[in-house]
């Protein structure tokens, strides 16, 4: 994301991963099945709650692909 | 990371290049368009650019979910984020957007409660945790994002939270490609497809494009050497006579899309008649509202928005840039007028978009060939 003058507004990386069509692969840490929602750790570790409403059933390690706080797909390894 | 690092590796990238630098007919000029705002960013930041041959252009389309705001849709938000008792949410580029006077970022720093989420279940726990406040979410982006909304919108409506409402603003991407297609002043050879709106919709949606346009669609990832591969495929098939819908990105993308995503989308969305986008005009069925099963969710029919037209500023040239008939650098006020700091057009304000992304990651490259 571009700088920004106020710092709550910065994504904290140099594009906004919530208004672009971008995803980020994130590692299953604990699932809640009954709310949908997943606990997600990212590449540097950093942890976040996700919906799962469109890929589950997951399980902890599965990797999804996040966009804006959902998870679009699962990833897996090309045939 | 896994999925990540193999996907950037230089000695693989190299030989891509040498691929591509095969593949194409000395003499003949290659103008392929990425459509996603996501790709325009990855080419600059990687600058996969300077791996291809000087006869392949890549030109950037309208994929920018931000870009293709209209300013009278922006100061319809910043209206009804100034009314009492609104707490008024959006994703963090759509803070710099200008409308006609001013930003939501200068509205926010006028006194109006706007706050910047990451997702949209973030703009609702917002409400949760102050149910005395009217919180509103404007929506943006197009099939990628629009699942997320939906679902946070049943979330909404099953756990009764009263305080929560939706301005959407979602959009589609087949009309505008189609109105892209149909510009008289538009010449491309093929299209990298959209990765991650693939990942929503499927390949299907992308047929007409090879059926009734004669182009060839290549859906790629984001990665430097999914764009590679993608434009080494998109130039097989223009070798070979061939003209089809190819996914460079299985390992994310189903032919048919997520059947859920799309199931849930079709609850609580219905198509607009038309919607307007900036530097395109107004696009039948191409922008996304709640259907009337979800309407006591729409801030539209809850607040009176006083659903503003303005034209673009005259300087600004981000229509252009918008539908690849310009570069960034050849608007008149790109880098002067017009920077990420003081944007005039959105091409500027989003890190997606085509102008902010050459500004952060192109200039200099370019003054180099300049040179």
């Amino acid at each position: 994301m571009n700088t920004l003058p106020t710092p709550d507004v910065a994504c904290g990386s140099q594009h906004c991963i919530t208004c672009g069509d971008v995803g980020d692969p994130r590692t299953v840490v604990a699932v809640d099945r009954d709310r949908e929602l997943a606990l997600c750790a990212g590449p540097d570790g950093t942890r976040s709650t996700i919906e799962i409403a469109l890929v589950a059933p997951v399980v902890p390690g599965d990797v999804l692909l996040v966009h804006a706080g959902t998870a679009i797909a699962r990833l897996e390894d090309q045939p | 990371m896994k999925f990540v690092d193999e996907f950037r590796d230089a000695e693989l990238g190299r030989a891509l290049a040498g691929e591509i630098l095969s593949q194409v007919q000395p003499g003949r000029h290659y103008k392929l368009m990425e459509v996603c705002g996501g790709h325009t960013h990855s080419i600059y930041k990687y600058g996969v650019d300077d791996l291809l041959p000087a006869n392949v252009e890549l030109v950037h389309g309208p994929g920018c979910p931000v870009c293709v705001i209209p300013m009278g849709r922006v100061d319809d938000g910043i209206a009804l984020a100034h009314r009492a008792g609104v707490i008024f949410t959006c994703f963090g580029d759509m803070m710099r957007v200008p409308g006609s006077n001013g930003s939501l970022l200068e509205a926010k720093a006028a006194g109006a409660d706007i706050r910047m989420v990451y997702s949209p279940l973030d703009a609702l726990r917002i409400a949760k945790q102050n149910p005395d406040r009217e919180v509103v979410f404007f929506a943006i982006g197009f099939e990628t994002t629009a699942p997320s909304t939906a679902l946070t919108l049943k979330r909404a409506r099953a756990e009764g939270v009263a305080n929560f409402s939706c301005m959407c603003s979602h959009v589609t991407i087949v009309p505008p490609l189609r109105a892209l297609l149909e510009s008289p002043d538009l010449r491309l050879d093929g299209f990298i497809g959209p990765g991650h709106v693939s990942t929503v919709v499927g390949a299907r949606p992308f047929e007409f494009i090879p059926a009734d346009y004669g182009k060839p669609v290549v859906i790629a990832g984001f990665e430097p050497l999914d764009i590679l591969q993608a434009v080494s495929m998109i130039l097989r098939q223009l070798q070979e006579g061939r003209c089809e819908v190819e996914n460079e990105y299985k390992r994310v993308v189903p032919y048919e899309g997520n059947l859920r995503a799309l199931e849930v989308m079709a609850e609580v969305f219905e198509l607009r008649p038309h919607f307007e986008w900036r530097g395109l005009g107004f696009i039948s069925h191409s922008g996304l509202k709640l259907s009337e099963a979800y309407a006591e969710l729409d801030a539209e029919q809850r607040f009176s928005v006083p659903g503003v037209r303005v034209a673009d500023p005259k300087a600004c040239q981000c229509g252009e840039v918008l539908k690849g008939v310009i570069k960034p650098w050849e608007c008149k006020v790109f880098g002067t007028g017009c920077t990420p700091e003081r944007p005039i057009g959105t091409c500027m304000v989003s890190s997606e978009g085509a102008c902010a992304a050459y500004y952060n990651f192109g200039r200099f490259a370019r003054e180099r060939e300049v040179v």
